[in-house]
């Protein structure tokens, strides 16, 4: 017996070099809870109230008014036409598919419409459809925002309701979530592919889901890449010290390149991934057909100068509609990134937010072409830095500070959601008047349920129609259907369209049906003459036949001679 | 119409296929999705109360027989506790001799625990030598070795210390391939292996569907007698014992824990492994005719051991499927959708490939040997050809039985891992030493 007792001890204290392998497994729990974030950590019932609430507002602040505000966008139409052209056509696209962004987004908005009775007429104009799969993606979002908050904070939830308060109601984010953006669905898959990887068990498959998760928000909007370090990074300190970890961070990568891949392979088989000729000149478009890596080269060398130019959306959208966010959300990510790269071990949660953050505000600092609602990703992780840090101070401070903190900072977000100066819920109309703000008040949409009633009156359905893509679906979905209904954009690009279709004459152009600023985005897009036959038929041989507007929004139609 | 109908086969095996390899790729890593206590053997050992026979079923393994009945009888567990059965058909003379000399030699050192069982009447096979050895065994659990295991010398107390703590009456052990770097075939033969007993087997055991490993299993002595012993007709006697204990509602716990498995090697040339991979596909055909999984008392369990056991004959359809796909991936337009949802295989496939690397990274390293990039390069050129060996063996079997042939075709050994393990021993002194 004695010699038993001798050969466990030497287990215990002199382990062998295999034996050593176990002991740092043994050790694993300890260190993973001092390096790692999340795990288990129940929610209670506070916290399921505040859960609920975030949700209950979410839901409230995008689903009021949602089918009257913001007008229908360009790009929302542009993707509700090519989930059409999945279903009804089995393409990518009604026009040609030029690998301007991956399918997943439309894909995903496709699958929702064949789950709905009636598909895109559902809730009237096909847009509105997409809206509400935005709605309940961001009311998901706003579950997979509150518990990355919460887990990142510790489990506290002074950082989830701040970030979840913000992105439910500033008017940035009511404005450009309620729109059908790719955009919003990269958020989603994002903050998803985050949150599996804070989750209370993080497995080995855990790794997978968050790996597809994170692939299926790069092939939804292309912007998700900026995202990948962090996500890696987290996942790597989640995965620390466990036997799992190589296998984990192989799924991941595994799960997050098959989708991109799938999307190479699919430009691959079509014979579309490499330009005719290898012809990368950027002087003018492939001749033949289009081409995947032209397109990305393309893009990577768009340039539009920076977004702190005197006239960028930066000045003239994004902070009018709120400065609150964008200016204690930058300095929010400025802190959680000193504080979380000064100590990595122990601030993590800072450091991910921080970086998520930064990853995003680079992308949109760093000079390319930028979009009004490029800001989209930027939203959550302002308000996520804000939570988190205001969770800091409130964690240093003594208790009664914190008390008095959390006092004051209920009091500002009040005044900020009820005084008119934020803007949140109340704002001053024309006449300094108070009102509601726009997002719950201001009703645009029916002017171009107008415009399209007005067509379907007045215009025969094989007339050729030169309009924008926000009214497309609405023209081709419903009986009687407008087959030579097309957007400027495509009329002034794809060849099929301006060649077959109108012989790229004035001529051919029977109605020009102008949406608000389409006159303006044709003249930029105008660059290479493309659009002038369009220009020349609205300038110099049309009459306007309809109008309507309120504002500053003008919509038109306009009979061409 | 034709083209639409190879489209159609072309989406559903695909889709299938894809299905099967996520499926696999699933039980490959299932053990890394659980905790690791779930798999590991005790790291305190409780005192030796049960005693064991071990059951060394050899032919024509002269070369080898005699090392292997001096580590079991070495074994780190009271002598008086072990005994051990060296058991051999009556025309297998060298093998006798060498067992004799052997027991002749540890007898005069002093070990009387180790004896001969020669068998007279067939068939000659490994389960009619396990059946004609078993009323010789006297001791509390049964285990089983094979003439070129290295059992490791804890083995007993790993053992023991699970049965009194857990109160099971079955356990299987770790079983590890150790020479990775031999063949051309040897490093993804051994992380079959590896990938099996460490992580797939716990699944089915969890499920309570297992098909046993044919050595390093141990059995409470009686409950083999219940059951009826081993079937001497079926060439995977092992899987089929798993099937009918489990059928019978018996408790398995499967120990893998990288220090204590049995070591053993790759089969020597492509021949002999070709034989023993038709042994197993055939044996598995056996046990899904003989119809014991449908005995087992949930769908779940049924389906897991219908699945494991059929594979064999899936993999031999697939081995006829691929010469179908490369016509077509010449001789039809295929539209992208399908021609996309045709290379979800292809993905599965690198999944598969991925963890293998990672696995023989995690094999080494727990062996203390070391994984090269060019290890790691051959393992992708051998890829492809294994899976067709891999396939032709299964066709194979798939013949044998259907024209009625199931002769024992024998493994050669020549103990390889053995010194692999030397190597390994003295490269760890080395490094030690620098």
């Amino acid at each position: 017996m004695t010699a038993q007792r001798d050969r466990t001890a030497t287990l215990r204290g002199a382990p062998g070099p295999t034996a050593v392998a176990h002991g740092a497994a043994g050790a694993t729990p300890l260190r993973r809870a001092a390096s790692m974030v999340g795990g288990h950590m129940p929610l209670g019932r506070a916290g399921k109230i505040a859960l609920t609430f975030a949700i209950v507002s979410g839901l409230l602040t995008h689903g009021y008014h949602l089918f009257q505000y913001p007008l229908y966008n360009t790009d929302e139409g542009i993707y509700i036409e090519r989930a059409w052209a999945l279903i009804r056509e089995d393409r990518l696209s009604p026009q040609t598919y030029f690998y301007d962004h991956a399918p997943g987004g439309w894909i995903i908005l496709a699958g929702w419409e064949m789950l709905l009775p009636g598909h895109f007429e559902a809730f009237g104009n096909p847009v509105n459809s997409g809206r509400v799969l935005m709605l309940i993606m961001h009311a998901v979002s706003v579950f997979l925002l509150f518990e990355i908050a919460r887990k990142l904070s510790g489990g506290r939830l002074v950082a989830p309701v701040l970030a979840t308060l913000l992105f439910n109601f500033s008017p940035l984010a009511i404005y450009y979530q309620r729109m059908i953006l790719l955009d919003n669905m990269t958020v989603f898959w994002a903050l998803l592919s985050i949150y599996l990887l804070l989750r209370r068990e993080c497995r080995l498959f855990t790794g997978l889901w968050s790996g597809l998760a994170f692939g299926i928000a790069v092939i939804t909007k292309e912007n998700a890449i900026f995202f990948a370090p962090t996500i890696f990074y987290l996942l790597s300190r989640q995965t620390r010290g466990d036997p799992s970890r190589n296998f984990a961070m192989m799924l991941w990568l595994f799960a997050s390149s098959t989708p991109v891949l799938a999307y190479f392979v699919y430009a691959t088989l079509k014979g579309e991934l490499l330009p005719p000729k290898l012809d990368f000149s950027l002087t003018h478009q492939p001749q033949g057909h289009v081409s995947l890596l032209y397109e990305l080269w393309y893009q990577i060398h768009r340039n539009q100068g920076t977004l702190f130019t005197h006239g960028s959306y930066l000045y003239t959208t994004w902070l009018p509609k709120d400065r609150f966010l964008l200016a204690f959300g930058t300095l929010a990510i400025l802190i959680s990134l000193w504080l979380g790269w000064r100590d990595k071990e122990r601030n993590l949660g800072l450091l991910v937010a921080g970086t998520l953050g930064f990853e995003i505000a680079f992308y949109l600092a760093r000079g390319s072409v930028i979009l009004d609602f490029y800001v989209i990703p930027l939203i959550p992780m302002l308000a996520l830095n804000i939570g988190v840090v205001a969770d800091r101070l409130v964690q240093r401070s003594t208790a009664h500070s914190a008390r008095l903190a959390l006092a004051a900072a209920a009091t500002c977000l009040g005044a900020l959601l009820l005084l008119p100066s934020g803007g949140y819920l109340i704002a001053h109309g024309e006449q300094h008047q108070l009102k509601l703000a726009d997002v719950y008040y201001l009703p645009l949409t029916y002017l171009q349920r107008e415009q399209i009633a007005w067509i379907r009156a007045h215009i025969p359905p094989h007339d050729r129609i030169i309009m924008d893509d926000d009214i497309w679906v609405a023209l081709h979905d419903i009986r009687p259907y407008y087959p030579y209904a097309q957007s400027h954009w495509n009329a002034a690009s794809d060849p099929r369209i301006r060649n077959k279709m109108f012989g790229a004459n004035w001529r051919n152009i029977n109605y020009i049906v102008l949406s608000t600023g389409m006159k303006h985005a044709m003249q930029l897009n105008n660059t290479g003459g493309q659009e002038n036959w369009i220009l020349n038929a609205l300038n110099y041989h049309s009459t306007e036949v309809w109008h309507a507007g309120r504002g500053k929004i003008q919509v038109a139609i306009y009979r061409v001679q | 119409m034709a083209v639409d109908l190879v489209c159609a086969v072309l989406v559903l095996v695909s889709i299938l296929v894809t299905l099967q390899a996520g499926h696999a790729l699933y039980l490959t890593l299932y053990s890394w999705d659980r905790p690791a206590s779930e798999a590991s053997a005790p790291d305190e050992f409780s005192e030796p109360g049960l005693s064991f026979t071990v059951m060394l079923p050899a032919r024509h393994e002269e070369s080898v027989i005699q090392t292997t009945m001096s580590r079991v009888a070495g074994a780190n567990y009271p002598a008086h506790l072990i005994q051990v059965l060296v058991i051999c058909a009556e025309d297998d003379v060298g093998t006798i001799n060498e067992a004799e000399e052997k027991i002749e030699e540890l007898r005069k050192a002093g070990r009387h625990n180790v004896s001969l069982v020669v068998f007279r009447d067939g068939p000659v096979t490994k389960p009619h030598g396990l059946n004609c050895g078993l009323p010789h065994a006297t001791h509390d659990v049964v285990t089983i070795f094979d003439a070129e295991d290295d059992p490791h010398p804890d083995i007993f107390n790993v053992v023991n210390t699970v049965m009194q703590n857990e109160k099971v009456n079955v356990v299987q052990a770790g079983v590890q391939l150790m020479n990775y770097d031999s063949t051309w075939y040897s490093p993804l033969n051994v992380l079959e292996y590896f990938f099996w007993f460490k992580s797939r087997l716990h699944y089915h055991a969890r499920l309570g569907a297992i098909p046993l490993g044919g050595n390093t299993v141990f059995f409470e002595r009686d409950l083999i007698s219940r059951v009826g012993g081993w079937d001497e007709r079926n060439l995977t006697e092992d899987a089929d014992i798993g099937l009918r204990l489990s059928a019978a509602g018996e408790r398995i716990r499967v120990v893998y824990d990288d220090r204590y498995v049995t070591k053993e090697e790759t089969p020597p040339t492509l021949a002999q492994f070709i034989r023993q991979r038709t042994r197993w596909s055939q044996g598995f055909l056996q046990t899904l005719h003989k119809g014991v999984w449908r005995e087992l008392p949930t769908r779940r369990q049924r389906w897991l051991a219908f699945y494991t056991l059929a594979f064999p004959q899936a993999q031999a359809l697939l081995a006829i499927y691929i010469p179908f796909s490369l016509i077509t991936m010449v001789a039809i337009k295929t539209p992208e959708q399908v021609a996309l949802i045709s290379c979800l295989p292809l993905a599965m496939l690198l999944a598969h490939f991925l963890t293998s690397v990672i696995g023989l990274y995690e094999f080494t390293g727990a062996h203390g040997l070391k994984a090269s990039p060019s290890a790691v390069l051959r393992m992708a050129v051998a890829w492809f050809p294994y899976q067709i060996v891999l396939s032709y063996a299964a066709l194979r079997a798939v013949r044998r039985q259907a024209r009625g042939v199931s002769n024992w075709e024998k493994t050669q050994h020549v103990g390889a891992h053995r010194t692999l393990a030397r190597e390994a021993i003295v490269g760890q002194a080395n490094d030690r030493a620098a």
